[in-house]
């Protein structure tokens, strides 16, 4: 598992997460039980190589799944958020409010 | 992604995306024209053929032109439930469509009751009471604010053709009506071809950076 984390502030925040297009792509499959890339580019509008290489990293860490099948020869790949991705979002969810919440006015 | 995005936010835009292309608006333009067209030539059970052949169409068009081009994705809870809803709803509306004609038969016998007799007599606002109020309940069970004003501008249209006599009767308002939302559908889904090019997936996953 990749997964990198810093400490501060009583906090703990999941790099794999943090980084924005990884963010990004999160947010957008959270949000759904699965999406396909063709779907997942047009609305976080990265590159195919771009989302291919940030969820190769999800993936790594567990958090999503990948399944490529060919539908009429052609290649589709569907994503899903992991029960382990899908906690690991709320639990940043929860870190980051209260990171901002803690903070001074 | 803007800080105004919400998780809400994002699951709606995302949700909305999902019917830019037209695809539900010429479907219930095509049904309602499918009963017109069949009052009119009194071919009544026309939408219990337009049904199972029209809905493998319209997925099978929505195979070949939507998701090449926005991609597929599946919903969760009530999102994906609603979807379900939606499908009944318009099975039930074009039941009901073969139903209603059912009813008018049963209504002018002599023995018919006094209630059916009422309903017979107010038949064109009763059918547009059921078929608006289900666009509206469609649109409210998947969102989709479209599907109220459909619903609002064909009860109007039959309560039209009940009060004001124009000598247009339920087969003219409903060719009428849906002829005007299949257009609008095939406006949206003209635009949507434009606006998204395909993005065919790479054989070989290749990389662009």
């Amino acid at each position: 598992m990749a997964k990198r984390q810093e400490e501060g502030a009583g906090s703990e925040i999941d790099r794999v997460i943090h980084e924005p297009a990884r963010l990004l792509i999160t947010a957008h499959l959270y949000v759904v039980e699965s999406a396909d890339y063709v779907f997942l580019m047009g609305n976080t509008g990265l590159t195919w190589g771009n989302l291919s290489s940030h969820l190769s990293r999800l993936e790594a860490a567990g958090y999503v799944e990948i399944t490529k099948e060919f539908i009429e020869r052609k290649p589709h790949t569907m994503v899903k958020l992991t029960d382990e991705g899908r906690a690991a979002f709320d639990a940043y969810r929860r870190q980051m409010k209260a990171l901002f919440e803690d903070l001074p006015g | 992604m803007k800080d105004r995005d919400g998780l809400r936010e994002i699951e709606r835009r995302v949700w909305l995306r999902t019917f830019e292309h037209g695809l539900w608006d010429l479907a219930v333009g095509l049904l309602l024209l499918s009963f017109g067209v069949g009052i009119l030539t009194e071919f009544y059970w026309i939408s219990a053929i337009v049904v199972p052949v029209g809905l493998p169409a319209m997925r099978g068009l929505a195979r070949r032109a939507i998701v090449p081009r926005i991609g597929h994705a599946t919903f969760r809870g009530r999102r994906k439930r609603s979807l379900v809803h939606v499908q009944l709803i318009l099975a039930v509306l074009a039941l009901a469509g073969g139903g209603m004609f059912a009813f008018t038969a049963f209504a002018t016998r002599e023995a018919a009751p006094e209630w059916a007799t009422w309903v017979r007599s107010h038949f064109i606002v009763v059918i547009g009471l059921i078929w608006g109020g289900a666009l509206a309940v469609a649109g409210w069970a998947v969102d989709y604010p479209r599907l109220y004003a459909y619903g609002g501008l064909l009860f109007g249209a039959l309560l039209a053709v009940d009060l004001i006599p124009t000598g247009y009767h339920l087969g003219h308002a409903l060719i009428g009506v849906g002829g005007l939302i299949a257009l609008v559908g095939a406006a949206l889904f003209a635009r949507f071809l434009r606006r998204y090019p395909r993005h065919p997936e790479p054989v070989d996953g290749a990389d662009d950076g």
